[in-house]
């Protein structure tokens, strides 16, 4: 099956738009297809399951959502806060509906590694493998998932 | 070129339209002066434009399809952006939205809430005047700035309606959050701001019934509005107001509230800090405000509540106060969403 991500029109809603201020591609001067490639490679060296790595963010993202605001620990050295945000957000790909706009951010105490989850982050991954552009605030790192998450 | 027309009714007769053929119903309806929501000019993406068809609509077109619930397809719900029109139809909209207008305004005062939240005073310019009802909210529309796009955003009025020629808003800061960072970093008093509205059903029931408030954050604002309007009209109530927040530094507007309990033997206002530090000088509630709720109000079978936050916010109060017996259409809120 072709990844949509390698439809020019599609490719051009990843850039900054009215609805994400900074796109999707943070400063990576790849394509969305040389990202995508990279991070399965990555993934597959490391023998990490797409599947098992979407499990691992949708629970973290829950556990953190469910306690409104109050920092979790999902394992010794690994907190999560959600930060509740107002309306949503849709993805750059058309058809894919729209998101809630709420964040978690992940953090390692000790050395301040972070990841910042999203529903639509967590959905461009799980649909398209798209992990976003380096320098996004919103890259979720494969490797970084499984250093803090897995 | 002349070209076909169509009839668009809206509300059985109450409004009749004429449309092109093969035109778009959002923008039909921008055109007469009907300004439905939208936030991503007609683009099927971002949802807000929804429309009620009941004769006359076309199959669902695949971002109807990913945006609009089943339940809500099964109830002719509509993005009206992706609605050609090829037919007479026949649709419902809210009559509340034919009073939407477009209103520029200068920027009369900029607060500091909390560390993340700001609040706006607007003074209306063009019109001069609004009429809302408390609880309603406006889209706030940022413009260009340092290469961002144009945004429209949604924000509750904290204001009093009987206040025509001023609106207040509580804005949060989002980070990365295109309007926000304008109104936090670039917005300057004196300056012109442009907004439509005033949208939205979410507003005081007309019962007696004990009425619970739960809000967090921005969630404040149309509770300010509320409760001030419910003083100015003397509508005596049983009001308890939960507000949550982190800590002592994310609470504002305290003051006021807590005169208002005083002077107001209908109304409560209880703050809850979900991460206070433990040996602070706190004396009110602690803990989740969920928990908190449930521990006031472990039976709510016969109270109403009007909830204003986030999603999650919402979604773990609707659970809540299920469990307390309080019915599904007795509890009212606005995810905007």
């Amino acid at each position: 099956m072709t990844n949509p991500i390698n439809d020019e029109s599609m490719k051009k809603n990843l850039r900054a738009s009215i609805f994400s201020a900074d796109g999707f591609l943070g400063n990576d001067n790849r394509s969305p297809e040389e990202i995508i490639a990279a991070d399965e490679q990555a993934m597959k060296e490391r023998g990490i399951e797409l599947r098992e790595l979407v499990k691992l963010l949708k629970s973290a993202y829950q556990i953190a959502r469910d306690a409104l605001g109050v920092e979790v620990n999902l394992r010794p050295g690994i907190t999560a806060v959600f930060y509740e945000s107002m309306g949503r957000i849709p993805s750059p790909f058309l058809g894919d509906g729209v998101f809630e706009k709420g964040e978690v951010v992940i953090i390692e105490t000790q050395t301040g590694l972070q990841l910042v989850l999203t529903p639509l982050g967590i959905h461009l991954i799980e649909k398209y493998h798209f992990f976003q552009g380096t320098g996004c605030r919103y890259r979720i790192d494969p490797i970084v998932v499984i250093e803090l998450l897995g | 070129m002349g070209s076909k027309k169509y009839s668009v009714q809206i509300n059985n007769g109450e409004r009749t339209l004429s449309a092109q053929a093969g035109g778009s119903l959002l923008s039909v309806l921008f055109k007469n002066g009907i300004l439905v929501p939208s936030a991503c000019g007609g683009n099927g993406r971002c949802g807000f434009c929804r429309v009620k068809i009941t004769e006359g609509a076309p199959d669902f077109t695949d971002s109807e399809r990913s945006i609009i619930s089943e339940a809500d397809r099964l109830n002719h719900v509509r993005l009206s952006c992706q609605i050609r029109i090829f037919s007479d139809i026949k649709i419902e909209l809210p009559t509340s939205m034919f009073k939407a207008k477009r209103f520029t305004g200068i920027l009369e005062g900029k607060s500091v809430l909390t560390s993340e939240i700001v609040g706006l005073s607007i003074r209306l310019v063009n019109p001069e005047e609004i009429t809302f009802v408390s609880g309603q909210y406006i889209q706030l529309r940022s413009p260009m700035y340092d290469g961002r796009e144009i945004s429209i955003r949604a924000y509750s009025i904290a204001s009093l309606p009987s206040d025509k020629n001023h609106i207040e808003l509580n804005i949060r800061f989002v980070p990365n959050g295109i309007c926000s960072t304008w109104v936090f970093q670039h917005l300057q008093v004196g300056q012109k701001i442009n907004f439509t509205g005033p949208y939205g059903d979410f507003h005081l029931s007309e019962s007696n019934a004990p009425a619970i408030f739960i809000a967090g954050g921005s969630g404040m604002a149309p509770f300010h509005s509320i409760l001030r309007d419910m003083v100015k009209r003397d509508i005596r109530r049983d009001v308890t107001y939960f507000f949550g927040a982190r800590t002592q530094t994310d609470l504002f507007y305290l003051d006021e509230l807590n005169r208002f309990q005083r002077e107001n033997s209908w109304f409560r206002f209880i703050p809850a800090l979900s991460n206070e530090p433990e040996n602070s000088d706190w004396k009110g509630e602690r803990g989740l405000i969920t928990d908190v709720v449930a521990r006031h109000f472990p039976d709510c079978s016969k109270h109403e509540a009007f909830l204003c936050g986030s999603p999650g916010m919402i979604d773990s109060c609707l659970k809540v106060l299920a469990q307390g017996g309080m019915p599904k259409d007795k509890i009212y809120y606005d995810k905007f969403a």
